[in-house]
C-alpha cells in the first residue's frame, strides 16, 4: 500500500441513500450532492426524485424487492464504487400505531422486511466494496429502539434490531465503519403519521439533523449506536 | 513492413512440451534455413559468441476480482514507481479482450479483502491496461504469491502450476508473463554452450502482458543491464561474436542501453522504446525467439534485428512446417 499514489484522493465519493423521496432521506442526499459526492438514491414514490435531487442516480423501487437491489447494485456498478451506504428506509406499520395487542402480523412483517431485512440484504450486497473504499454504513435508527413508547412496539423492536445488527456488523468489519444513528423527532410525514392530527410544527425539520450526520462520516469515530443530538451538542431535539 | 499470415489452431501449442529443450529449432540464415531441435542450439554458435538471457522471474499474475458483483480477472502487468500498479481487467472466463467500461476511481474488491481503486488508462492512448492502486495488506507480492495463478490465454485450455512459467535463468520476479523466449533452455543446453566457447550474460526486463493488438503500443517495462553484461557486448561485438539476444525482452533491454554506434552502457530504469523499420537494431546480432502471433509488435521486433525478408522466410516456412506457437511452442534462431 502506498500514500504517494494520486489516485485516491481525486476520487470522488460515492454515496446509496435508500428513501430519499422525502424527509431525512432526502435532506442527506441533498447534502451530500453538494458536498460532491456521487449520490444514488431509491424510493417508492420517485417520481419527483430526478427533480428534487438533480445529478443523483435514482432508482424506482422497495428496498424488499430482491429485483430492486440488484437494480441498485447495478446503478452503484455504474459509477463503480461505494464508500457511504445509508440504511435510511424505513416503515412505520399503521397508522394511528397499534398496540402489540392488536398489530396485524402481515403489517409487522412488513415492518421488519424494510427495517431490518433490507438493511441487511443491502450491507451484504455492499460489503465488499464498503471494506475495500474503508467506508461508511448508516444505518437509520430512533429512540423508539430503547424506549418503550405505547403504539411503537413493532417499529421499535425493528429498530432494536437494526441496532444490534448494527453493533455486531461494526465488531465483525473492521474496515468498515458503522454506525446506527437516532436522528430525534423531525418534522416529517412519517412522524406525522405517528401523530395522526396532531401539531408536530415544533419539531425541527429534517435538515437540521443532516450536519450531524456528515459530521459523523467525517470524522469516523468508533461504530456503534449513536444520537444525533449528541454529535451537535445543539437543540436537535 | 507487415509479416502476415494465417495462424491455425493447429499450431498453437496448448500444453508445455514434454521435455523443455526436445522443441523444434528452426535456424534461419542468409544461407538457408535449418530444421533442428533446440537442444542442438549450441552447434548453431560459435565460440566468442553471447548470449543474452533474461533472469526476469514470472509472476502468478491473474487474479480473481469483482466488479460490483460482477466477476472479472486481473493481470498485474507492472509495478510503477510510486507502488501503483498497471492491470488488465478482463471479463472472468475464457475472454479474449479487457472488459470495455472501466471508469476511473472504480474499485475493484480481490481476494481476502484485498482491492483496486481504478485510475486512468497507463500509458495514455490506449484503453487496455490502466493504473490502479492496490490496497492489499502485505502488499502485492505476497497477495499474488497466495492468490494468484500464472495468466494463461485461451489457447491454452487448462491450468498449469507457476514452475511452468518460469525459465532456467529467472532470478527476480517481476514479469506478467513468462520471458518464453527462455523456456526451451536447459541445464544441459547452457553447459552444451559453455563448453563450446558461447558466453552467457544476464539483464533483467521485467515483461508486461503480452495481450496488446495491432495498433496499441507496446508499454514501457522496467529493465536493468549490469555493468558486466554492457563489458561482455561490447567485447564480444569488438572481437566479431555475435550477440545473440534471448527473447524480446532482452533485445528491448540490451537495445535501450545502446548507443547509435552500437556499443551497450549499463542503465536501468523504464523503457518505451520501439524497435522497426524506423529504429534497427544497433547491438543485437542474433536472436532466439518464440512465435509470436500475426499482428504482434514483436514481429516488427525480429525484423528490426534480423529484417523484414528473413523474417517472412522463417515464418512461411514455420507454417508449412507445422511449428508450434505461444510460450510452450518451438523455437526460432535468427542469424542474420
Amino acid at each position: 500500500m502506498t500514500s504517494t499514489s494520486q489516485i485516491a484522493s481525486t476520487c470522488q465519493p460515492t454515496a446509496l441513500v435508500t428513501g430519499a423521496g422525502r424527509g431525512l432521506g432526502l435532506a442527506l442526499a441533498r447534502a451530500l450532492l453538494a458536498g460532491g459526492w456521487s449520490v444514488v438514491t431509491d424510493a417508492r414514490r420517485a417520481g419527483h426524485l430526478t427533480a428534487a435531487l438533480p445529478g443523483a442516480v435514482v432508482v424506482p423501487g422497495d428496498v424488499t424487492d430482491h429485483a430492486h437491489r440488484d437494480a441498485l447494485a447495478s446503478a452503484v456498478r455504474g459509477i463503480g464504487r461505494l464508500d457511504l451506504l445509508v440504511n435510511n428506509a424505513s416503515d412505520l406499520g399503521p397508522s394511528p400505531l397499534p398496540r402489540l395487542a392488536d398489530v396485524p402480523l402481515a403489517a409487522a412483517r412488513r415492518v421488519y422486511e424494510v427495517n431490518v431485512l433490507a438493511p441487511l440484504a443491502l450491507t451484504q450486497l455492499f460489503l465488499p466494496l464498503l471494506r475495500a473504499s474503508r467506508g461508511t454504513v448508516m444505518n437509520i435508527s430512533s429512540d423508539a429502539a430503547v424506549e418503550a413508547y405505547e403504539g411503537w412496539g413493532a417499529y421499535g423492536s425493528s429498530k432494536a434490531a437494526l441496532d444490534q445488527l448494527t453493533a455486531v456488523l461494526a465488531a465483525e468489519e473492521p474496515e468498515v465503519a458503522v454506525y446506527a444513528v437516532d436522528p430525534g423527532d423531525m418534522r416529517t410525514e412519517m412522524h406525522q403519521a405517528a401523530f395522526p392530527g396532531e401539531d408536530i410544527s415544533d419539531r425541527p425539520g429534517p435538515e437540521s439533523v443532516v450536519p450531524a450526520l456528515l459530521r459523523l462520516i467525517a470524522t469516523r469515530p468508533p461504530g456503534g449506536r449513536v444520537r444525533a443530538a449528541d454529535l451537535t451538542g445543539s437543540t436537535v431535539r | 513492413m507487415t509479416i502476415d499470415f494465417v495462424l491455425s489452431r493447429r499450431l498453437e501449442a496448448t500444453e508445455p512440451p514434454p521435455v523443455r529443450d526436445g522443441v523444434r529449432l528452426l535456424v534461419a540464415s542468409p544461407s538457408g534455413l535449418t530444421h533442428a531441435r533446440f537442444s542442438q542450439l549450441g552447434l548453431f554458435l560459435s565460440p566468442g559468441d553471447l548470449v543474452v538471457v533474461n533472469t526476469s522471474g514470472t509472476l502468478a499474475a491473474a487474479v480473481d476480482g469483482d466488479r460490483a458483483g460482477v466477476p472479472v480477472e486481473v493481470h498485474f502487468s507492472a509495478q510503477l514507481d510510486d507502488g501503483d500498479w498497471v492491470v488488465e481487467v478482463r471479463p472472468a472466463g475464457a475472454s479474449t479482450g479487457p472488459v470495455t467500461d472501466l471508469r476511473p476511481c472504480e474499485v475493484i474488491t480481490l481476494d481476502g479483502g484485498a482491492a483496486l481503486t481504478v485510475g486512468r488508462p497507463h500509458p495514455a492512448g490506449q484503453a487496455r491496461l490502466w493504473r490502479a492502486r492496490p490496497l492489499i495488506d502485505g502488499g502485492v507480492s505476497l497477495f499474488l504469491t497466495r492468490h494468484g495463478r500464472p495468466i494463461r490465454y485461451s489457447y491454452v485450455p487448462r491450468s498449469w502450476p507457476l514452475p511452468e512459467y518460469q525459465t532456467v535463468f529467472a532470478r527476480e520476479p517481476g514479469s506478467a508473463e513468462m520471458p518464453s523466449a527462455g523456456r526451451p533452455f536447459t541445464g544441459q543446453v547452457v553447459t552444451d554452450l559453455v563448453a563450446r566457447g558461447v558466453a552467457l550474460a544476464p539483464i533483467t526486463l521485467h515483461a508486461g502482458v503480452s495481450s496488446q493488438e495491432a495498433g496499441e503500443p507496446p508499454q514501457p517495462e522496467r529493465f536493468r543491464v549490469p555493468e558486466a553484461t554492457a563489458r561482455l557486448v561490447n567485447a564480444t561485438r569488438q572481437a566479431g561474436g555475435r550477440v545473440i539476444a534471448v527473447g524480446t525482452t532482452v533485445t528491448r533491454a540490451l537495445e535501450s542501453a545502446a548507443a547509435p554506434d552500437g556499443s551497450v552502457s549499463a542503465g536501468h530504469g523504464w523503457t518505451d522504446l520501439v524497435l522497426g523499420q524506423a529504429r534497427p537494431a544497433r547491438a543485437v546480432t542474433g536472436l532466439v525467439t518464440g512465435w509470436h502471433a500475426p499482428g504482434a509488435s514483436h514481429l516488427a521486433l525480429l525484423a528490426a534485428v534480423a529484417g523484414t525478408g528473413l523474417v517472412e522466410r522463417a515464418y512461411a516456412e514455420a507454417v508449412r512446417a507445422g511449428y508450434r506457437w505461444h510460450e510452450f511452442g518451438d523455437s526460432c534462431l535468427l542469424l542474420p
